[in-house]
This record gives C-alpha cells, structure tokens and sequence, in this order.
C-alpha cells in the first residue's frame, strides 16, 4: 500500500489545513441530510491539496457515491444514466442520495465534450443530486459558467509546517530515524502539494532505517507544471530570478508563453518606459524564436526563455501592489471572431491570384484600388466576372450589390448620387461608360451557355492572342461598336480563335 | 474580358518588357539557344518579375508553353509537401511538343529553410526534364545551395520615365486622358512598382476619364491605410493599449503582413515630419527604431509583436503642436 494511501485522512479532523472549507464542505453534507438542497460545491485549488480526499471524505456521508472523471468523453454516458436511475427510483429518502464526484472539470474540452457540460447542467439545474466538482484552474474559462451556479470553495496550499509535522508521524510509525531539516527541504520542494511530499518521502525512506540529506539528491526537484497564468503573474509580479525562473517550467509552447506575457505587461506595468524596457526584451526573445524555427536550433529557446521571463521581470522599477486582472491575448478573440472574414478575404485573394499570378499577399496589397475600381457598377461587374467572384465575395469591394444589367440604366441616376463624390464630370463619363456597357451585356446575359466554354479558355485567350497592337484593335473595336446595343460576333470570335488553336 | 489592367496590359513577350533592359537580352539569348539553366530573379514587387517569366516560358517553350509550364505560389499557405508532390507529377512526365518543361515557384525567399532544401533535391532531380525559374524579393534570404545552381538576375525598380511612357500607352488605349502632373504623382507613389502605377491609374479613372492630380491624390490617399496614422497618433498620444488593439486589428483582420505594415509606419513617420508634426531629433531616433525592428521582423518569429514593440519606441516621443 502506498503511503499517500495508508496515511490518507479517514476523517475531517484528520485533513491538514484548510480548517474553513472543512467547516463549509460539513455544514453543506448536513444540509443534503436535513433534506435540503444547497447548490453543488466547487472545489477549487492546486494539486496535492486535499480536494478528492475532501470528497471522498463527504461521500462517506452519503448512501452512496458515483466518481467520474470529467475529461473523460464517456463518463457522460453513465452519468446520464445514473441520473436517470436515481431520479426513477425516486430520492424522496435522504438515505438513497447519491453524491456525484466530478474531477477535473476544468479539463473538460469545448467542443470534444459538449455534452459532458449539457450534463452537468442538468444536474446542477435539476438538483436532485449532491454533486462535487474539482478544478485545479480558478481562472478556466470552462469553469466560469460553472462558478456562478455552484458554492465555491477555495482550497489552499497546505502550509510547510503542517507538511513536516505529518512527515514526520509518518517517519515514527514507520519506525525511520529522520534529521528535520530534510523533512522540511522534502515540504519547501513539494511546495504544498502534500501528496508530492509524502510520496517523495515514500521514496526516500521505504524500507530503510533512516533518512539523511544525501537522500535528497534521489529525489528530483518537483517538476510541477505551473498554471500558464500563474507563471505570467510571476512574471509580471515577481523580481526573484529563482522564482522566475521556476515559473517558467511550464507545458506550453514558448510562443504561446510569450504572446501571454505580451498581452498582459501593459496591464501590469504603467510606467511608459517599463512597458518600453519590458518589450524590448519581448522582442529579443521573439528574436530568438524566429531564429530558432529558422535554423532549426531549438538551443536558441534558452534565450527566449530567459529574456522574456527574467527580462521582462526585471523591466518593472518596483512590483506593483495591485489587483491586475489577466487576460488571455485578444490576439486569439479577434482570430475566433474574424473567421468568417478572413476566410472570404482569403478566398478573394486566392481567385484574383489565380488570374494574376500573385500570392494571397500580392493581391491583398491591392485590395484598396480594387475596392474603388468596383465603386464603378460596369467595372465591378467586368471585374467580378473575370476573377469569377460570387455576390458574396463581391460584398467585399462594395457594401451594394452590383445591379443586373436589366435594370442597370434606369438605377444610373441613384448610382451617381450615392456612388461617388463625383460632380459634374461624371456624366461625360457615364455616357461613355454606358457604351461599354451596353456592349458587355451580351456575354453576360447568356452566361449559363458560354461559361463553360469561355471560362477555360479566357485566361489563355488574354495570354496568348493579346499583344498590345491587338489591344488597340479592341479598343478601337470598343469605339466603333460603342452605338451598336450589343455584338454577339465578338464575344464568339475571341472564342472561336482560341478553340482554333 | 480582360480583367483589371494590370492583367490587361502585362506585357506577353520579352521585347515588351519595360525598364528591365540589362537582363532581358540575356533572356533572348536563352531563347535562340533553346536552353537555359535554372533562373533565380530577385527584385522588389511590381518590377516584372512574373511577368518575364511567362513572357520567357512562352517564347521558350512555343505554342504548347502552358501545358509544359508549372506556377507555383511558395507562399500561400502550402506546404513543402503539397509544391514538391505538383513538381513531382509535373517534372515526371516528357516535355510534349516543347524542349522541356518550366516550374515557376513565387516568393522563394517565404519559404522555410527546411522547404528550401527540400526545393534544392527536387531541382536536382529533374534537371533533365524541367528547368526552374523561381523568383523572390530578397535573395538573401535563399539558401547558398540553391543560389549556387541558379543564374541570378536582379530586376531594379522601373524608372518614372518608363513607368510614364508604359501609363501613357495604357491610357490611350482605354481613352482616358491623364494629366502630367497626374503621371508624376503616381510615378512618384508607385516607387518603380508597375503594378502599383498601373492600380493606381485604374482606380482614378473610375472617378473620371480626365485624370488629374487631384484625382490621383483621392485615390492614394484611400489606398492607403487610414488606420497607420492612428496606431501612430494613439502610440504618441501615450495610448499605448489602443494604438495596441487598432494594430492588431488592422493585422489579424485585414491581414496586413508584418513587411507592409513597417513598410507603412515608415512612410507615414518620414510624412510627419515633413509636415512638422515631429521634430528632427525625434524623427531621426523614431527611423533608427524602425530600422531595428524591420530587421528584426524578418528575424523573429512573429511580426506583430516587433510591431507592438516598436510601438512601445513612440510612447516615449512628444509630438510637436
């Protein structure tokens, strides 16, 4: 048996610290028994504090009790149905409450688990059941829908000295001869995770007849994995290197670690030039990064690591003594948010480069010109045609759609008036626009015939037949043809040439 | 239907070609030989790069150039597996109808180190089938290997001159008429890029066919981004979070890459001085951080960042009033 076993509290006298959550997670278990209905409790609190004990300790108050890991997809499936079990056997009798453990709720997945929180809802909402929920994150975005609906009850690090008095019962009844000082450097290093430090302890002392400092080197330093916020806070709040540097061992990618440093130093920081110094060293140690991923030498990442936590730190002439409220980069909102626009201005840019031989950026470059070449209702429509944009991705150039060509004449005065801050001039240029006009009309109104044909063969058509002599061939062809209401022989003859070829 | 001008008026061969003479004679050599080693040009945008390049596939490879030439965006989001698996179908396969076959791959200089060497083995591998011509702004930014195997052409910024003459054929054609100081100022916008000019001179003649100055100047002034001045005006002003939250909406949404938008602080810095709005000393320590941070933007991993860094640089500053 394991040692965090054996010397697992069997009651609540026995658990360490935490004195005023025992007394609010007892007055809670009474009121289940009085027949009452109190909202679920939410334990919040870091690793090895003494959460799953505390509700394990509660279901021993209950009839009986169902635990189930909350990031675990399935669970959902017999939670569901325990509670429909429970609710058809009716729980009119407090003797037949069954309590519901739920760990790690924060690690339930948003869009993985949607119905792991529509589960938990309904318990909450229906409220038959006593339900205990566990998280580690105070600050998870998944528990904060949660919190409101819940009791919240914070569980704190359980103090060094409280740690080292129940190493050291643990060394009498196991019959180990102990010096303090190493019970109390085995407490400072699980830095209140009691669990960590009775089974650092188990390792240290199993089977043998004392325990001395050289014992110590066996055990690693706790390699905790800090909540990202919480090395971020460090950051912004700490001027102790030691510290620092320890909230840096974070599961994160050091890209991530940084944008998250980014997005709050002028949150924290007020001093124009603490902000300036502390980007700076934000800049450096993307630096470092863009290098790293360069030259493919992930060496580099010291660097990155350093500057950003260390030389961010250190920018600050004073910690601050406030209340600074972090947040998560608006970086990843405005990407959430702009989905849809990015993925049309993307689409826009890919089909215009497709005609023009340029990359998505290329084109993007050129957006503001386009955007006032489709103000003209007879270009945006040439245009929309040729990079063959549908109404939608017109909308991106022009807020109106572009009128039919039906309707094009008599819209025309509206058009002037609202189009542009055109004057006067504008008419000259609207009758010699409306010869064009008319002429485009015929490929367009029969465009479901021709559109298979002229599709293929239109950019090898501009290609290959076009030179600059033929272009003014065209546009004196345009001239000439600008009374005529509409030639179908030039559209066919561009088409017939290429088909020749 | 021809599109947007810039398509319209690409120049097809290599006579047509504007403003890049010390190269193009060397391309026609190519031509009369048959044969031409892998081609690397380098040059900013809007030189001619892609244009010569399908100028050049037609001219080499005869009435069949499009079924034996292969356009390969390397920037877009692909990746290396998706440009080697159409280099591998295409580079397969015998030339039909041409001497062989021509891969284009864009933006070189975007694609990751990893992708280079990947790129590197496949021109290799094909060298008796395909030739490659890739192109890219920076060829510093290309690996020596394949640098080694490719002959370097560097395309200059098109001189105002040329720009004007290519602008005037342009108008005549679609019977607009310009003013010269309209060329000038778009000329003087463009910087050498074609394209530009040419987006530019489009975009005037839809608010009218006589295009003047003042036209000009209402179409660059809204092709350039109101936003810039804004994130800078708030950075000075000592707002740094909402000079922060414009940049990184101007960024994330409208997608404005990191190059551009240095690109456009450093415009916009040089133009606020020139109408006293900073003063010399400022203005001068305002362009030395630029500097550092273009640099580092191309150094780093995430351009936005550098941005907001930079950023951080104003906030000190006290705009003159």
């Amino acid at each position: 048996m394991l040692w965090t076993e054996k010397y697992n509290p069997k009651n609540f006298d026995e658990v360490l610290g935490n004195a005023k959550a025992k007394d609010e997670i007892e007055d809670w278990i009474n009121a289940w028994i009085l027949g009452e209905h109190p909202k679920p409790l939410l334990l919040v609190g870091p690793p090895g504090t003494g959460k799953t004990t505390l509700a394990h300790l509660a279901a021993q108050e209950f009839a009986d009790s169902i635990e189930l890991n909350a990031s675990d997809k399935r669970s959902y499936d017999i939670l569901l149905r325990t509670i429909g079990e429970a609710s058809a056997t009716g729980s009119l009798f407090n003797q037949g409450l069954k309590l519901i453990i739920l760990d790690e709720v924060d690690g339930i997945h948003g869009t993985d688990d949607r119905g792991g929180v529509r589960a938990i809802s309904k318990i909450i909402k229906e409220g038959h059941h006593p339900l205990i929920m566990m998280a580690n994150d105070p600050y998870s975005k998944r528990i904060k829908s949660l919190k409101t609906k819940c009791q919240v009850i914070n569980i704190k690090k359980v103090h060094t000295n409280s740690i080292v008095a129940l190493l050291k019962r643990i060394c009498i009844k196991e019959g180990v001869d102990f010096e303090e000082h190493v019970l109390r450097t085995l407490a400072k290093q699980s830095k209140g995770d009691l669990r960590s430090a009775i089974n650092d302890l188990e390792i240290m002392a199993r089977g043998k007849k004392s325990i001395t400092s050289a014992d110590l080197e066996m055990i690693s330093k706790k390699d905790d994995i800090h909540n990202i916020f919480d090395s971020v806070r460090t950051v912004l709040k700490s001027k102790n290197p030691q510290r620092i540097r320890d909230a840096m061992r974070v599961e994160a990618d050091p890209a991530f670690i940084l944008e998250l440093i980014t997005e709050n130093v002028p949150r924290e920081y007020e001093k124009k030039d603490e902000i300036e110094e502390a980007y700076e060293m934000i800049s450096q140690a993307d630096t470092y990064l863009g290098r790293a991923f360069q030259t493919r030498n992930y060496g580099y990442w010291k660097y990155t690591y350093d500057l950003m936590s260390l030389g961010v730190a250190l920018s600050k002439d004073e910690t601050y003594r406030k209340f600074t409220r972090y947040a998560n980069s608006s970086v990843y909102t405005l990407l959430s948010k702009s989905r849809a626009k990015r993925d049309l201005r993307d689409r826009v840019a890919d089909k215009i480069g497709e005609k023009t031989h340029s990359s998505r950026r290329v084109v993007r470059e050129q957006f503001p010109c386009l955007e006032m070449m489709f103000q003209d209702n007879d270009l945006a429509r040439e245009l929309a045609d040729y990079f063959n944009l549908d109404d939608a991705e017109v909308k991106l150039f022009r807020s109106r759609k572009i009128p039919k060509r039906k309707k094009a004449k008599p819209k025309k005065s509206s058009q002037k008036d609202t189009g542009n801050k055109v004057e006067k001039k504008e008419s000259s240029a609207v009758v010699k626009r409306e010869g064009k006009k008319e002429k485009e009309v015929k490929p367009q109104k029969s465009p479901k015939k021709t559109k298979s044909t002229t599709k293929k063969s239109k950019p090898s058509q501009n290609k290959d037949v076009k030179n600059l002599a033929k272009e003014k061939e065209a546009s004196n062809e345009k001239n000439s043809t600008k009374k005529k209401p509409s030639n179908p022989e030039d559209k066919e003859k561009q088409v017939s040439l290429f088909s020749f070829k | 239907m021809q599109g947007p001008w810039v398509e319209k008026y690409r120049p097809q061969t290599l006579d047509e070609v504007v403003g890049q003479d010390h190269i193009i004679p060397r391309l026609k050599r190519y031509v009369e030989e048959g044969n031409m080693p892998n081609l690397m040009f380098t040059g900013p945008a809007g030189v001619g790069k892609t244009t010569t390049a399908l100028a050049l596939a037609k001219e080499m490879l005869g009435e069949y150039w499009r079924q034996n030439f292969l356009e390969l965006n390397a920037s877009d989001a692909r990746g290396i597996d998706t440009v080697r698996n159409d280099i591998k179908n295409f580079s397969r396969l015998k030339s039909v109808g041409a001497p062989f076959r021509i891969i284009f791959l864009d933006e070189v200089d975007n694609m990751t180190k990893d992708a280079q060497h990947a790129l590197r083995r496949e021109m290799e591998m094909y060298t008796k089938t395909s030739s490659f011509i890739l192109s890219c702004n920076y060829s510093s930014k290309i690996i020596d290997p394949i640098q080694s195997r490719c002959a370097i052409f560097r395309f200059t910024p098109i001189k105002g001159s040329q720009i004007i003459k290519r602008l005037k054929i342009i108008a005549e054609a679609e019977n607009v008429t310009a003013t010269a100081g309209a060329l000038e100022s778009i000329v003087y916008f463009a910087e050498g890029d074609m394209r530009r000019a040419v987006n530019i001179l489009q975009a005037s003649s839809t608010i009218d066919n006589q295009i003047t100055e003042e036209s000009v100047h209402e179409v660059i002034s809204k092709a350039k981004p109101q936003d810039v001045r804004k994130i800078i005006n708030s950075a000075l002003d000592g707002k740094f979070m909402e000079a922060r939250d414009l940049l990184r909406e101007v960024m994330v949404v409208q997608g404005t890459s990191g190059e551009d938008m240095i690109t456009q602080i450093y415009r916009e810095v040089s133009k606020m001085a020139m109408e006293g709005l900073l003063d010399q000393e400022t203005y001068i320590d305002l362009i030395e951080n630029i500097g550092k941070f273009d640099y580092r933007i191309r150094e780093g991993s995430n351009p936005r960042i550098q941005l907001e860094a930079l950023l951080t640089k104003f906030l000190l500053k006290d705009k003159q009033s």
